[in-house]
């Protein structure tokens, strides 16, 4: 009876969550203001010293082993915090792209396109980065360093959407 | 049986499959049936297997005849393969542009239906029992594992895609949406049979998988009738770009 029960309530939350991403669809537009939130909340150069594997080393040379150690720690929190916000304003860029993909206008549609690909992959990124950092802050003699292109990815993402603002004002000038 | 039983019953059989008759009518004059040709077929199939199933019942004088047992088996076999062929199409809808992401959503599509493929294994094996009709009891176990996997891996893909923020193509998104309500609704329906339900209960029960086909062909007609809305325009204005990209060029 206890199985039958949590089977009718499995059935019934399925039906309900299908039923609330329905009603959220409509709201998961591309939402501006958050994306600039999420990059106001970035400083890319502290995220680069972060994860800037000669500054560990650096440290490593400098600091006793358990000195060491705990900074590491430290400075693993802190980028996982980064690697947290990038991610969340990668998941804007994707929404931004993938509205402008829909555009009528082949140019700004491809331009979308190369924004939501980008970010996208910005976005595996920065989770591959976000569990290479939680496994960096757990032990800090691992040596991982794949944070860091993540901040690559992230200029190319940003890049694009700076054309794309270019391309967007040319083509709203020429109608 | 009462007599507005008897009526909702078979408006309920009936009504669904009259309506699905504009679904594939309405694609072929939007050209939607080059980009789904799955779902297109899924209509003309369902449409013909009703009709065969209609006649079954009529020549066999009931839902109990022989006749009707064993065309509703083979329908509902050519039902169940092309509805796994539909979340394949909705899924190369979804990932095809983002080549990326294919890889990535391919290998969780195919964890999620070995996982999918086991709680359906279990589930039948805890839920199955002789009945009076073996071959009707085995069609119910494997409609019941189908719909756990078909539920689980439509759940998967919305999930999936709003993790990467990628927005469905409105009938696209009707497309799933119809299948969800349906094999969710058919979930309810079988777990509920499980318990001990008075006989007043059952009937009212029975109404649930036609009624629940009935909402997914009203949904598929109304996203197919709604169009595809223009998302970009609406979301962000030139000057709120301007400020963002002086946010980006600073930040850059």
């Amino acid at each position: 009876m206890t199985m039958t029960l949590l089977f009718v309530l499995i059935a019934f939350v399925l039906l309900l969550s299908f039923a609330y991403l329905a009603m959220r669809r409509g709201r998961d537009l591309p939402n501006v203001d958050q994306a600039l939130t999420a990059i106001r909340s970035l400083d890319i150069e502290a995220f680069r010293n972060l994860v800037d594997p000669e500054e560990e080393a650096f440290l490593r040379a400098r600091l006793p082993v358990a000195e060491f150690k705990k900074i590491k720690r430290e400075r693993a929190r802190v980028a996982l915090a980064y690697v947290r916000a990038l991610s969340r304003a990668s998941l804007q860029f994707a929404r931004l792209g993938d509205a402008a993909r829909r555009s009528p206008d082949p140019a700004i549609a491809a331009s979308g396109k190369q924004i939501a690909d980008s970010a996208i992959y910005l976005r595996l990124r920065a989770l591959d980065a976000g569990a290479q950092l939680m496994l960096s802050a757990a032990f800090p003699s691992l040596d991982l360093h794949r944070a860091r292109s993540l901040v690559q990815q992230y200029d190319r993402a940003t890049y694009l959407l700076i054309q794309h603002n270019v391309l967007t004002r040319a083509h709203g000038r020429a109608a | 049986m009462a007599h507005w039983y008897k009526f909702v019953l078979y408006y309920l059989w009936i009504a669904p499959h009259v309506l699905l008759v504009v679904v594939p009518v309405l694609m072929y004059t939007r050209r939607l049936h080059k980009n789904f040709p799955v779902f297109f077929v899924y209509t003309l199939y369902e449409t013909l297997g009703f009709l065969l199933r209609f006649g079954a019942f009529a020549a066999g004088r009931g839902l109990g005849g022989g006749l009707y047992r064993y065309v509703f088996l083979v329908t509902a076999v050519g039902s169940i393969a092309l509805r796994f062929g539909i979340i394949h199409e909705i899924f190369n809808n979804i990932f095809h542009d983002y080549p990326r992401l294919v890889g990535i959503a391919s290998a969780s599509t195919r964890w999620v239906t070995g996982l999918l493929l086991v709680a359906a294994v279990l589930t039948a094996w805890y839920s199955s029992g002789a009945g009076a009709d073996n071959l009707m009891v085995g069609v119910s176990v494997l409609s019941r594992s189908v719909a756990i996997i078909q539920a689980g891996l439509l759940l998967f893909l919305f999930l999936f895609s709003r993790m990467f923020g990628l927005s469905w193509r409105s009938f696209v998104f009707g497309i799933g949406f119809g299948f969800a309500i349906f094999s969710s609704a058919q979930l309810v329906n079988w777990t509920l049979e499980l318990t001990a339900l008075t006989e007043h209960s059952k009937q009212l029960l029975d109404l649930l998988p036609t009624g629940s086909y009935h909402v997914s062909v009203l949904v598929w007609l109304g996203y197919l009738l709604a169009g595809e809305k223009p998302v970009g325009a609406a979301t962000y204005t030139a000057p709120e770009m301007d400020q963002w990209s002086g946010e980006l060029e600073r930040s850059q």
